[in-house]
Parts: C-alpha cells; structure tokens; sequence
C-alpha cells in the first residue's frame, strides 16, 4: 500500500544509495551513476509498498549488494581497473627513477673516464636534487665502485601518490572512448553493454 | 511461516528464474522482486537480484530502456535480449533435464533403517 514519503524516509534511501555508491568507485562513471539512480528508484518504489525502514532493510547487507554490483561489471575474479591503474603506475615511476639514475651516473662516470682515462681518486655525483641523494665514486685506474645514490623518501612519496591519484583517474581513459563514440545516433532501447565505456 | 530456500541453489537458478520472467513482461528492479515473491521465493533478497540483473545485462542477455514514471525517475526496465531468448531456453532445457533425473532420486522412498540392514 502506498504510504507518504516524509524526509526522514528519504534521508534513509538516500543514505543506502551513497553506501552503496561508494563501494562502487571501481565502476566507470556512467556505470556507477546508473546504477545509482535504479537502486534510487527501486527503493522508492519499495518504500511505497513497505515503508523506508523496511525497503533499505530488504537490500541486505550494502557491502554484498556493491560487492555484487562491482563483480556483475567485472566478473568474480577479473582484476579492478584501478588496481591495474595504481600497479602500472608503480612500475612506471620505478622504471623513469631507474632510467634517470642511469643516465645520471653514467653521464658522470664519463665525465670523468674522458677527462682522466686512468683517474685514480674519489669523486663525488651531487646526484639529483629531491630525488636521488650523493653518490661517492672511488677510482682506481680508471674503474670504479660507489657508494650511495639512493631514492629519497620524495620518490616512495611520489610512488604512492602516483598511484593513489591513477587508480582514482583510470575513468579518464573510458570517458575520453565515450566522448569519441558519442557521435553515432542515439537509439530507443540500450543495449546491454552500451551503458558502459 | 513462508519455508526458507538455501541461497546457493537459488543462486544457481536465479539468472533463469529472471530471463523467465522478463520473457513473459518486461519490467523494473523491484517489480522482478515482487514478482519473484508471489512465486513463492519470499526469502529472497533485493540484493542479490539486482546484481544478477546488471550482470544479466553486462552478459548482453538482457536490454533495457527508461520509462517515465509518475511517481519519481524514470524506470529502468529490462528484458531478454536474443541471446537470453537462447540463454534462456538452453538453461531451461538443463534444468529440466538434471530435475527428470535429481527429482525422482529425492522423493523416492527411503527403506526401512531396521529391515536395511545387512543379516548376519
């Protein structure tokens, strides 16, 4: 039977909707929002049956209900997007760090090796500023051992927040596909893989 | 009191259960729930119907569209695509057939414990 809808009741929905909502960070934008605004609506059209109280207590547990939500988009066992996104990030960082620390020590030991073919001595990299501390050369007839050049804590800082802000923004990519997509003519009925990017 | 139904067998059934239904009416989210339960299925979850259909529709076994509604936004109504026709007559077909068989099985009479066993 159809009852009123005070704001309390529609402070209960919309408190289940936003659980709900954001457990689903890892759906593309379009996805999430859809499947917002059914489970609005379907409360709604419970609360009208039953009463607020009870349509959010008929949903069930909220964490299995997104948890559910997130494996119908992905499947049970497919790795998250964002995941993916924070991992690649990791590794890039890594990999650019890695690449700037080479080039660096290696420009240096040039530096010296053509100066002094058969430099004898110590010598010392600044390395690069934030980024990689000092490093120590000690030659001895033109080879050489060293001894620091290790990633300041900005690098590990960067790392993590590298791939906080990439596991966040991983939706960029899908909103950009839709918008290039977004030329082909609309049509009554969406198909079933259509509301997503 | 309404008898209770183990979730992991209904689970099993559920994406046939609602390519059924959907195939004799289109309809929205609660409104597949409702209709679940005046089949008798009065334990069952909203939230776990509401994942199958989105992973019905992610699947590509269902299609929906919006529909105005009176009395708020506009709802979201599914129904089965061809490929849910098909979903659904092959899942109805398996089903069938492993009930011709587990059924029987089931209801069959149990022997007598004290006539059962083995005479020394």
């Amino acid at each position: 039977m159809a009852t009123p809808r005070s704001a309390l009741d529609r402070l209960r929905i919309e408190r289940a909707v936003w659980a709900v909502d954001a457990r689903l960070g890892d759906l593309p934008r379009r996805s999430r929002v859809s499947r917002r605004r059914e489970l609005r609506d379907n409360l709604l059209a419970a609360s009208e049956d039953v009463g607020a109280r009870q349509a959010v207590r008929q949903l069930g547990d909220l964490r299995i209900l997104a948890a559910g939500y997130v494996a119908a988009e992905y499947g049970e066992l497919s790795r998250r997007p964002s995941w993916t996104a924070a991992v690649a990030t990791l590794f890039l960082i890594e990999a650019a760090m890695t690449l700037l620390e080479y080039v660096g020590r290696t420009g240096f030991d040039s530096g010296i090796t053509s100066a002094t073919p058969h430099a004898t001595g110590t010598f010392r990299w600044a390395g690069f500023p934030y980024l990689i501390s000092d490093e120590t050369f000690t030659y001895l007839n033109g080879t050489h051992t060293s001894v620091g050049g290790a990633w300041t804590p900005l690098v590990y800082v960067l790392m993590f927040a590298g791939a906080f802000v990439a596991g966040r923004m991983w939706r960029l990519i899908p909103a950009w596909r839709r918008q290039r997509s977004q030329a082909r003519p609309a049509v009554a009925w969406e198909e079933g893989n259509g509301d997503r990017a | 009191m309404a008898p209770t139904h183990d979730p992991q067998l209904l689970k099993g059934v559920l994406s046939l259960l609602l390519l059924r239904l959907l195939a004799e009416r289109e309809s929205y989210g609660y409104e597949i729930v409702q209709r679940l339960r005046e089949l008798g299925l009065s334990d069952i979850s909203e939230g776990s119907v509401y994942p199958a259909l989105a992973r019905l529709e992610r699947e590509g076994r269902l299609e929906t569209r919006l529909v105005a509604s009176r009395s708020g936004p506009a709802r979201k109504y599914y129904r089965p695509t061809a490929a849910g026709a098909q979903a659904l007559a092959e899942g109805t077909a398996s089903w069938l057939s492993l009930a011709a068989v587990v059924h029987p099985a089931l209801v069959r009479r149990l022997p007598d414990p004290s006539t059962s066993t083995e005479e020394t």
